[in-house]
């Protein structure tokens, strides 16, 4: 059993690390994005695109495959790759499964990218395009229920119900990580708001204001996954791998449904600190998947920082801000910096473990935690430990 | 049983579709029969439409008509227009089945005043057309 669990601990390494501008149109196509993002975390590492033997990353049919992509920036044939459907759930499988590939020698240097014009192009969720021909949807759609933002206030105001969860936690957390996004330069909310701002903002769907909810980003961003061994030779200090955890969960959308105010992330966290040997009190600082403020609360719980139902007292008590007991969302997260589905909280993860986040940097930072949606919509999720190493 | 809701139609009605596991289940909800799946094999009730019991895994199943009543689990107002044509604001509630407290099914609510955590609500049919009608919630006590 403990065999298992150690699975392919810190036998794999972030490093290299790439981004494109944050915008709300680039003006170009994602094939382009992927391309940039991914010769910059090259550059990041000090590595070649010859030195490339893999490429991931995950789509909703809205981006440019490893299979346009590798042979757009004239890299090999892929000893491996990955090209993973769904959206932000399986953000944190891509760079697990590209740790897998490359601990298990299938592949020496996978890059993982994620790139997508959300704002510009395709918008998530039912919103300028056609649904998406789930088996669920159907018991869903003819009522005008389809988007993300209804989906997790139906949630969240089930959280309120039963824990007294309030709009003001909410909040609070949407402050704290707009004060993180001043500290950012990529960011692209670096105004300051005010508890005031937030319950005067428009609703989107009641438990949900506008300051709930994440921003639609054009984007790429694009980590360089190799051994440990080999990053310990390159430009960048590594990050080390430490646990990666995906899967489990079942559908709440409209099938067998217990508690809905807890996520698949509650049965993914002990086998994700089992892997890592860590705990909730080991997390230095954490990235968590916040399309929306109640997603940040909800995890804040399942993956053990507090007691269930008091992730919102959590917030507002400070512990997430900068300074705090466990910063969290450090870059602003997607409330603020921007939403580039899940990878850009693992790079702010690394930058962290670098030490070279400047105004926004947790001193001593060792241990991070980043995690992806976590399964109110399309069931799974996943998550990751890394370490300083 | 039945109401024709303005709203509805005023929203731009997204129409389901169904597949070959829930065809079966939108007639019947044409029909105006509230109806889930029942287990023949170990009686567990089942939503949305499946072929195997998740509890025994028997392909034996029969429709089963079950009292058409549930609990407010929670529910939204939704203000911004998600869909074309959508007239806003307007109610979604999540309701977990009495008959089948696993399950929950979503629907639309007509009233004046918002839900209550927990209220008990009854189903109503509301008419489309002859293929197809839709299931809304409304106060239990009604
Ligand atoms: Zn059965």
């Amino acid at each position: 059993m403990t065999k298992r669990l150690l699975g392919f601990r810190d036998r794999a390494a972030v490093a290299g690390v790439g981004y494109t501008a944050f915008s709300k149109d680039s003006e170009v196509s994602t094939l382009t994005l992927a391309c940039e993002a991914v010769l910059a975390a090259l550059d990041d590492a000090g590595l070649e695109p010859g030195d490339v033997d893999g490429l991931a990353t995950h789509r909703v049919g809205d981006s440019a495959p490893p299979s346009l992509v590798g042979p757009a920036l004239g890299l090999r044939p892929p000893s491996w790759y990955l090209d993973q459907f769904g959206g932000g759930s399986v953000s944190h499988s891509v760079v697990g499964q590209a740790a897998l590939a490359v601990a298990s020698g299938v592949a020496e240097t996978v890059v993982c990218y994620r790139a997508i014009n959300a704002r510009s192009e395709f918008r998530m969720g039912g919103t300028g395009r056609p649904l998406p021909a789930s088996p669920e949807v159907q018991y869903q759609a003819p009522y005008g229920y389809v988007a993300p933002p209804q989906m997790y206030a139906m949630y969240a105001r089930a959280h309120m119900t039963k824990y007294g969860t309030k709009a003001e936690h909410f909040g609070q957390l949407a402050v704290t990580q707009r004060a993180n996004a001043t500290k950012n330069p990529r960011a692209l909310m670096r105004t300051p708001i005010t508890l005031d701002d937030y319950l005067g903002s428009r609703w989107i769907a009641e438990p949900f204001r506008l300051l709930d909810c994440c921003l639609e980003t054009d984007g790429a961003c694009a980590l360089v996954v190799t051994t440990a061994e080999r990053a310990r030779d390159l430009r960048r200090p590594p990050v080390l791998i430490s646990a990666a955890a995906w899967g489990g969960g079942h559908s709440h959308l409209s099938s067998g449904s217990g508690d809905v105010t807890v996520t698949s992330a509650a049965e993914l966290a002990p086998r994700l600190y089992g892997m890592a040997g860590a705990g909730p009190r080991d997390i230095d600082v954490a990235q968590i998947y916040d399309c929306f403020t109640y997603s940040v609360i909800v995890q804040l719980e399942d993956y053990g920082f507090c007691a269930k139902g008091e992730g919102g007292p959590y917030v507002a008590e400070g512990h997430t801000a900068l300074g705090g007991r466990l910063p969290v969302n450090t870059h602003g997260g997607f409330l603020s910096e921007g939403y580039v589905h899940g990878i850009n909280h693992i790079a702010e993860a690394v930058s962290q473990l670098r030490g070279d986040a400047g105004d926004r940097q947790t001193p001593g930072a060792e241990v991070a935690l980043s995690t992806a949606q976590p399964g109110y919509v399309l069931a799974a999720t996943s998550a990751l430990i890394l370490r300083k190493g | 049983m039945s109401e024709r809701s303005e709203r509805i139609s005023g929203r731009g009605l997204i129409r389901p579709i169904p597949d070959r596991d829930s065809a079966a289940w939108w007639a019947r909800t044409a029909r105006h029969e509230f109806v889930l799946q029942g287990c023949d094999a170990c009686g567990t009730l089942r939503f949305p439409a499946r072929v195997y019991c998740h509890a025994c895994r028997s392909r034996d199943w029969s429709w089963r008509p079950v009292e058409p009543t549930g609990t407010i689990e929670s529910w939204i107002v939704t203000h911004q227009p998600f869909t074309p044509g959508a007239a806003t604001p307007y109610v979604v509630v999540m309701v977990r089945l009495t008959a089948a407290p696993d399950c929950v099914m979503y629907g639309n609510w007509y009233r004046d005043r918002e839900p209550h955590p927990g209220e008990p609500v009854q189903a109503s049919f509301t008419y489309v057309d002859e293929e197809l009608s839709l299931i809304n919630w409304r106060p239990g006590s009604e």
